[in-house]
């Protein structure tokens, strides 16, 4: 797993105060007039002038670095190795804090926009927080103008980003104009859309492609609401993706399946259905064992070999209706056969890995492994290596 | 952390629960089954039908959470049903709505078959007396473009329409020339014993469907179907094969005809199709125009024969698929796409309203319009109560306002029927008025004495027991359905 | 063969009754009369007919009575329901379309 944040040892204390975004360049020789801009990443501080940090990796322990005026220098930890050209940081230089943000490379970037919610899952892996963290967004204003405008897709997560009610339409209308040729994806509970003028004033952005993922975790009404930790949330839920759809904006359903959802999933993806067929893809996905998840394993785990069987049976009620459906965060041998071509690798690439037992293994390449934290804590008794 | 709520704590707080409008009939002695007004339906055990409408149950009952789920009550913890139930019942309708118009020509009534059970043929080489003509046929298509479906189908019918297939190529090219904002398809339902390279060659420059009759196996269906060599089955075969060849595998389909002769014999038609390699047949019910005998214990004795016949095809062809070999039954395909669908094909015998004139209109050799197949073979037969006016003497609004349309419909509408508007099955069944007019002299019949209503209530719980029996006849159902 | 069937008719409505009596009329030929807070049904079957067969008939008539007064109940309480259904489902706005 990737460490996205951390702690960086300054070496000068130069320069300004506060906090700022940064490009990773390894380029010592940039026109001066866009320097201030970019973070250098070099081994060696080097005598460059005007850009907005300098990151040096090497740990040789040269702590007699000459100071140079005027260059705010930082040392980076081994675990932001990953860093590459092209990257985003934020950088607090009060508290000599680094979190990456934006990863050229990968196919998963998901900006955080805020860790409030009005919703308190069994398994939410990012629990919710009270405090003011506006901040987020704003910075995800910053960030949006800065990502290449070929990036193919970003995600906005939470917390429940729809708290920021008008604001939000503001950021995906920014995302519109400053990236319009990145699909979004945007998770959220869709609440919020249940208010007809809300959804209306959000299609009206009329984003070329943006998806939102909406969970739907049982088609019982007030096992929903358990799940959620909150009353009343099913139908509102409902109600936002009739919006949604009303409107003509991209729903993705969203269910994780667990010891919780998964005596009624096979109800509920006939429920989804009968009721919502219009909606763009639904996606079963595997438990994280992250968050709340942790201290709520005995509620919520369930061995996906245990239930590999209705896993089929899910999938078979969504392909037979002509609905576009996926597998996600599932291992390839604790699935059946008839699941794999609805199977995807998608776990993100900066949380997914493999166990041990699992290097013979022929079509490792076809697997999406496992989270991190499911390595480290939880995962099928049941994982055997093809060979 | 904050403590978790228990799943109990969501649960409504009144126990309270508003019944939302559903239909309830006996499947049989254990379980009702009832329909929501969307059309979808739960099994339920009995002694939960009189607790629930007498709010006697609780959510502690396994069937409440199926029952508010599915949309058969609501409560304080859920309110969301009526809105989504009114979603479904418009997309049903309004797919209808949209549906296929089917516009039967009848280009010629000769033939050169001497089918027993087929009631309009004539044998006869006078072309005058028996062919449409041009002046009708044109006539019948300015009817057929001021059809507000816009999607037609034109099908050329018979007796044999290649008998007169000059008429078909001029009406196909009229028809493309008027390039409506309208898609065309165009089928021919043939014997295909009077098939040519020349002609297929038309049918593959315009794109036209080739529909065919097959009975059985050779002797049944030379059985049926005598013509002069008795070699019907022979140009048959040997016509879905020039066909195939020369249009594709999927262009020609086949039809076939339930005779007393065909009733034990359900696996043998099936093994013929599949030999044929169809993907799947229609078992269709015993013709009732073919029989003399029309009293109410002669027809119960076939309704229940043919019940066999077709529970006995339908349970081979599951067991087929369970060998891996894909083939489909049309008629359960229908109601099963009712059933676990918004989705209905618009299939004439079971739509209610009745499709007559809608979606289904017949143009007869002699410019007289009917609203159905079964309603031109009735007036063939002397009954000509449904002839709805002429092509050139009747206008479009004098045909299709007709009382003699508009009549049948509207009293035949199941919705309001006695026994139909309370039946769990309502949603998957239809009206069929000329059915019961060649029956009963009636647009509705007696329900209790109507064999429509029993042959299609015996398959609805047929189907039904099937699936609920069955994980993988569900599955396989669920398929049909959606592939409709 | 004439048989008779009485139903109280503080317990069941006319409507169940009947509604019931109609959907076996290809069994018997009923009689409805009101009597003194009875639903009397002399129904008549065919002569030919074993007197077992008939009385398992009333039975599934008495059956039907109570599954008609169920209905009966069911379509009261959702009539206003339906009906805004009904009119939700085929007004002009406030519905999804496909399209």
């Amino acid at each position: 797993m990737l460490k996205l944040g951390g702690n960086i040892d300054p070496l000068t204390q130069a320069g300004e105060y506060g906090d700022a975004l940064f490009t990773i360049t390894a380029d010592p020789f940039l026109p001066k007039s866009i320097r201030n801009r970019f973070a250098l990443l070099t081994e060696d501080s080097l005598d460059a002038p005007g850009y907005g940090v300098q990151l040096v990796t090497n740990n040789g322990g040269k702590d007699d670095e000459a100071p140079r005026p005027n260059v705010r220098i930082y040392r980076l930890p081994v675990h932001f190795n990953y860093l590459r050209p092209g990257d985003i940081v934020f950088i607090d230089n009060k508290r000599h804090f680094l979190r990456t943000l934006f990863r050229r490379e990968s196919r998963h970037n998901s900006i955080l926009l805020t860790e409030q919610c009005n919703h308190y899952c069994l398994m939410c892996s990012q629990p919710p927080k009270k405090t003011d963290d506006s901040y987020l967004l704003r910075r995800t204003s910053e960030l949006i103008k800065m990502i290449p405008t070929d990036t193919r897709s970003i995600g906005f997560t939470g917390g429940e980003p729809t708290l920021y009610g008008e604001a939000l339409i503001e950021l995906i209308r920014q995302a519109k104009l400053q990236l319009p040729n990145t699909s979004i994806g945007l998770l959220t509970n869709g609440r919020r859309f249940g208010n007809k003028d809300f959804a209306a004033r959000f299609a009206e952005v009329d984003h070329p492609d943006c998806m939102l993922g909406i969970p739907i975790y049982s088609d019982d009404p007030v096992r929903h609401d358990y799940v959620v930790q909150a009353r009343g949330a099913f139908d509102e839920t409902m109600r936002g993706i009739l919006n949604l759809k009303r409107y003509g904006q991209k729903v993705e359903i969203r269910i994780v399946i667990h010891k919780q959802t998964i005596n009624r999933i096979v109800n509920t993806c006939e429920f989804i259905c009968r009721n919502l067929l219009f909606v763009d893809h639904v996606a079963l996905m595997g438990l994280e064992i992250t968050g709340f998840t942790r201290p709520n394993l005995d509620l919520l785990w369930i061995d996906p070999y245990e239930y590999r069987d209705a896993l089929s049976e899910a999938m078979h009620v969504l392909n037979s209706y002509g609905m576009n459906a996926s597998v996600y965060n599932h291992q390839l041998c604790v699935v059946n056969r008839d699941v794999e071509r609805n199977y995807r690798k998608s776990i993100s690439d900066w949380k997914n890995e493999y166990l041990e037992k699992c290097a013979p293994c022929t079509r490792k390449g076809e697997c999406g492994g496992f989270f991190s934290s499911s390595k480290m804590y939880k995962h099928s008794a049941y994982i055997t290596p093809f060979v | 952390m904050t403590e978790f709520h228990q799943i109990a704590s969501y649960e409504p707080q009144s126990p309270k629960y508003q019944l939302l409008p559903f239909r309830l009939t006996e499947l049989n002695d254990e379980k009702y089954v009832l329909t929501n007004i969307a059309g979808e339906y739960l099994i339920v055990s009995k002694d939960i039908v009189p607790r629930l409408v007498n709010h006697q149950l609780s959510t502690d009952d396994r069937a409440y959470i199926e029952l508010r789920a599915r949309h058969f009550l609501m409560d304080s913890a859920t309110a969301i049903a009526p809105d989504l139930l009114a979603i479904k019942l418009r997309t049903r309708y309004e797919r209808l709505a949209n549906f296929t118009s089917l516009h039967m020509f009848v280009v010629t009534l000769r033939c050169e078959h001497s089918c027993q059970y087929c009631q309009v043929s004539r044998q006869s080489d006078d072309k005058r007396q028996f062919d449409m003509s041009l002046a009708d046929a044109d006539a019948a298509l300015d009817l057929t473009f001021r059809s507000p479906a816009p999607y037609i189908k034109i099908e050329f019918q018979g007796g044999e329409p290649l008998l007169n297939r000059d008429l078909i190529r001029h009406i196909v090219c009229e028809a493309e020339q008027r390039k409506p904002a309208k898609q065309i398809e165009f089928v021919i339902a043939t014997n295909l014993a009077l098939i040519d390279a020349t002609f297929l060659d038309f049918c593959y420059k315009h794109d036209i469907k080739i529909s065919t009759s097959l009975d059985g196996p050779r002797d049944l269906h030379d059985r049926n179907r005598p013509r002069p060599g008795n070699d019907s089955y022979e140009k048959t075969i040997n016509g879905i094969r020039q066909v195939r060849a020369a249009l594709g595998k999927n262009k020609v389909s086949a039809l076939m005809t339930t005779t007393e002769a065909s009733l034990g014999r359900v696996k043998d038609i099936i093994d013929e199709y599949l030999a044929q390699e169809f993907k799947g047949i229609f078992l269709r019910p015993l013709s009732p125009y073919g029989f003399a005998i029309r009293t109410k214990s002669y027809m119960r004795y076939n309704t229940d024969r043919w019940l066999e016949f077709y529970k006995q095809g339908l349970e081979y062809i599951i067991q087929l698929n369970k060998q891996g070999i894909e083939f489909r039954e049309f008629y359960a395909s229908t109601i099963l796409a009712k059933m676990l669908t918004s989705s209905d094909p618009g299939f004439v015998d079971l739509m209610s309203p009745s499709g007559i004139g809608i979606a289904a209109v017949v143009y007869n050799y002699d410019g007289y319009v009917y609203p159905s197949d079964e309603s031109r073979m009735l007036a063939e037969m002397g009954d000509q109560h449904f002839r709805l006016g002429h092509v050139r003497q009747n206008s479009y609004n004098e045909i299709f306002l007709s009382p003699k349309l508009l009549k049948p419909i509207e009293e035949s509408f199941a919705f309001s029927n006695p026994m139909c508007h309370d039946c769990a099955f309502e949603p998957y069944c239809g009206a069929d008025p000329v059915f019961h007019w060649a029956m009963y002299k009636d647009y509705v019949g007696r329900k209790p004495e109507s064999e429509f209503c029993r042959r299609n209530m015996a398959i609805f719980q047929h189907l039904i027991e099937l699936m609920e029996g069955d994980l993988l006849v569900k599955q396989l159902f669920l398929r049909w359905a959606n592939r409709c | 063969m004439n048989l008779e069937v009485t139903f109280d008719s503080a317990v069941y409505s006319m409507d169940a009754v009947k509604a019931a009596c109609y959907k076996f009329v290809d069994r018997f030929s009923p009689d409805i009369e009101f009597d003194h807070g009875k639903i009397v049904c002399r129904l008549q079957f065919d002569d030919k007919l074993a007197r077992s067969t008939a009385e398992s008939y009333i039975e599934n008539l008495k059956k039907e009575v109570l599954d008609q007064d169920l209905r009966l109940k069911l379509k009261t309480e959702t009539e206003p329901i339906r009906n805004l259904i009904l009119a939700h489902a085929f007004s002009k706005t406030g519905l999804i379309r496909d399209d």
